[in-house]
């Protein structure tokens, strides 16, 4: 990748390039870090590199999922032909391992200790049996992570959330968020219950569903995709319980303990999962907000007639905050100028 | 001053999946079962791209891992890049069981690896004709492109196989897989780039 001139390269070049295809459809530790600085070293480039990840990105086939089901099914039939043509006596010598089980939790199983140790908000793992095993992974700033529990289900994190995951009780899956993260929970045969804990005061519990959690801290939304979830919310000494219907969200105010429960169209909020950020009447106010949960990033707005502005449409999210800023610039019509404090100002 | 020349740099396997590969060729069944499972779901769609016919695609793919596991000895140990040895294994073997088949029609479907192309904003379609009438001529550009040369930007773009590896298993010259990836992406760039520009003006409804 160094070996190459990328300086005169137009958005075209650069969408061909392999190595920066491979960074964009495929990133992995070594081109991120090389594009990334490459793009921070050449900031008169970023309106090309941004063209040229469009271009890229552009180029999309339809999808043929295989369901778990099938993919079981596929894998189980195989092995019964292997066993037969190897003459196994045992019917049930299919392979120890699970589907999807990921491996991560395993690495990270020690370093959650010292994560949970951070975490004083989360003192309720403390009080469980200590022979519960319990698992971590974390994002930084401007990184996703998708996950895959060990019961199958699947997460896909947001930027700046970290996810403990408390496994070996038999009648639930239990999950602490914070930040933000979007769940497809796994279905069990015996309707185990699947449960999202913000804070010790507000849990989700599925059986079975796609929903989001977003725990900023001072504010937590859920907002329920599909199936039905219950909100097991502390009130006082008692518990209240809230069931939210798709396309329902849940606001709770940590401090003061109040929710309001509305109807909102699932789709918009939830369009990071696809990176895309879809923006409805969307002012800088709220930009601000999104560069600073992904990045922590926050912006300085001190001419208040901007905030006025609103605009829709949608734009792709890219976990780099400067192609993120030139699309903000780009459609806020505005300059984005660093000042001295490491914060950004925003200037017509 | 393009690198197009990748075709001299064989991807070495990374460490992780070698080793993955030596115990597999060893007889574990773990590190078979990961094999398996890391490569599935791509396996699955390229197979459904190639033919569209999921019963054929799923035998194919059971033959091919029942296969893999009985020959796993006398499989080379060099494999290069697992998902090119499992991809071309199986594309040898979907065009053998389709050859076999006389039901089915001896030309594939016009909508194999039929590739989409999603506009980078909704909004711009919405609001300007000018870009629908774009996307409209771009579609028809696709069409004409044969099914083959949508299989090249299929590699490339959604299995992620190097430049020199999309030679290889098309039996092309790298140099051809480098020009149809570049006649794809220069009608992307004509039908999408040029309204990108105009994009503050068209595209978003600014509300004061």
């Amino acid at each position: 990748m160094t070996s190459k001139d990328y300086q005169g390269y137009t958005a075209k070049d650069f969408a061909l390039d392999e190595d920066f295809q491979q960074w964009v459809l495929q990133p992995d530790t070594s081109h991120t870090l090389f594009w990334e600085s490459w793009i921070s070293q050449h900031p008169e480039k970023g309106e090309t590199i941004a063209e040229a990840i469009t271009l890229v990105r552009s180029i999309q086939f339809r999808d043929y999922p295989l369901g778990a089901g099938d993919k079981e099914m596929l894998w189980d039939n195989l092995w019964e032909k292997i066993s037969a043509e190897e003459g196994e006596t045992e019917a049930t010598a299919t392979p120890p391992v699970k589907y999807g089980r990921n491996r991560l939790w395993k690495y990270l199983a020690a370093a959650s200790v010292l994560i949970l140790a951070a975490f004083g908000l989360w003192k309720i793992i403390a009080d469980r049996p200590t022979s519960r095993a319990t698992f971590s992974a974390s994002t930084g700033v401007g990184q996703t992570k998708q996950l895959v529990l060990p019961d199958q289900s699947k997460v896909l994190m947001n930027a700046n959330s970290t996810l403990v995951y408390a496994e070996g009780d038999a009648h639930a899956r239990e999950v602490w968020l914070k930040g933000e993260a979007y769940f497809t929970v796994k279905h069990t045969r015996d309707e185990q219950a699947f449960i999202v804990h913000a804070n010790d005061k507000l849990a989700v519990e599925v059986l079975g569903t796609s929903f989001n959690v977003k725990n900023l801290g001072p504010m937590v939304a859920v907002i329920l995709q599909q199936g039905s979830i219950r909100l097991s919310i502390k009130e006082g000494t008692g518990r209240t319980m809230v069931y939210l219907q798709p396309n329902e969200m849940l606001q709770y105010d940590v401090l003061s303990g109040d929710y309001v429960k509305k109807r909102i169209n699932a789709d918009k909020p939830l369009s990071w999962t696809r990176g895309k950020l879809v923006m409805d009447r969307y002012s800088l106010n709220e930009a601000s907000h999104f560069l600073q949960q992904v990045f922590n990033q926050r912006l300085v707005i001190d001419d208040p007639r901007l905030l006025k502005d609103s605009i829709s449409g949608s734009m792709p999210i890219v976990y780099n905050i400067d192609t993120m800023l030139m699309q903000f610039a780009k459609v806020f019509q505005v300059k984005f100028e660093p000042d001295s404090h490491g914060q950004i100002r925003v200037r017509r | 001053m393009h690198d197009i020349h990748s075709k001299a740099r064989p991807l070495p396997l990374d460490p992780k999946s070698l080793e993955l590969w030596a115990r597999f060729r060893q007889g574990d069944r773990e590190a078979f079962g990961s094999i398996y499972r890391q490569h599935i779901d791509g396996l699955f769609h390229y197979g459904m791209h190639f033919c569209r016919d999921e019963e054929r695609v799923k035998d194919c793919l059971q033959d091919l891992f029942r296969d893999m596991w009985a020959e796993r000895q006398h499989i080379s140990s060099e494999v290069r890049n697992i998902k090119y040895y499992l991809l071309s294994s199986l594309r040898r073997r979907l065009l053998r069981s389709l050859q076999n088949d006389r039901r089915y029609p001896v030309r594939f479907p016009g909508t194999t690896f039929d590739f989409e192309l999603i506009p980078p904003r909704e909004t711009v379609i919405i609001l300007d004709e000018l870009y629908q009438e774009r996307v409209a001529q771009l579609h028809q550009a696709i069409a004409l492109l044969s099914r083959r040369q949508r299989e090249v930007i299929y590699l490339r773009f959604f299995q992620n196989l190097s430049y020199g590896d999309v030679a290889e298993l098309m039996s092309m010259q790298v140099d051809s897989v480098y020009n149809l990836v570049s006649k794809a992406i220069g009608l992307l760039k004509k039908t999408f780039l040029l309204t990108l520009l105009f994009l503050p003006m068209i595209s978003f409804l600014v509300k004061k």
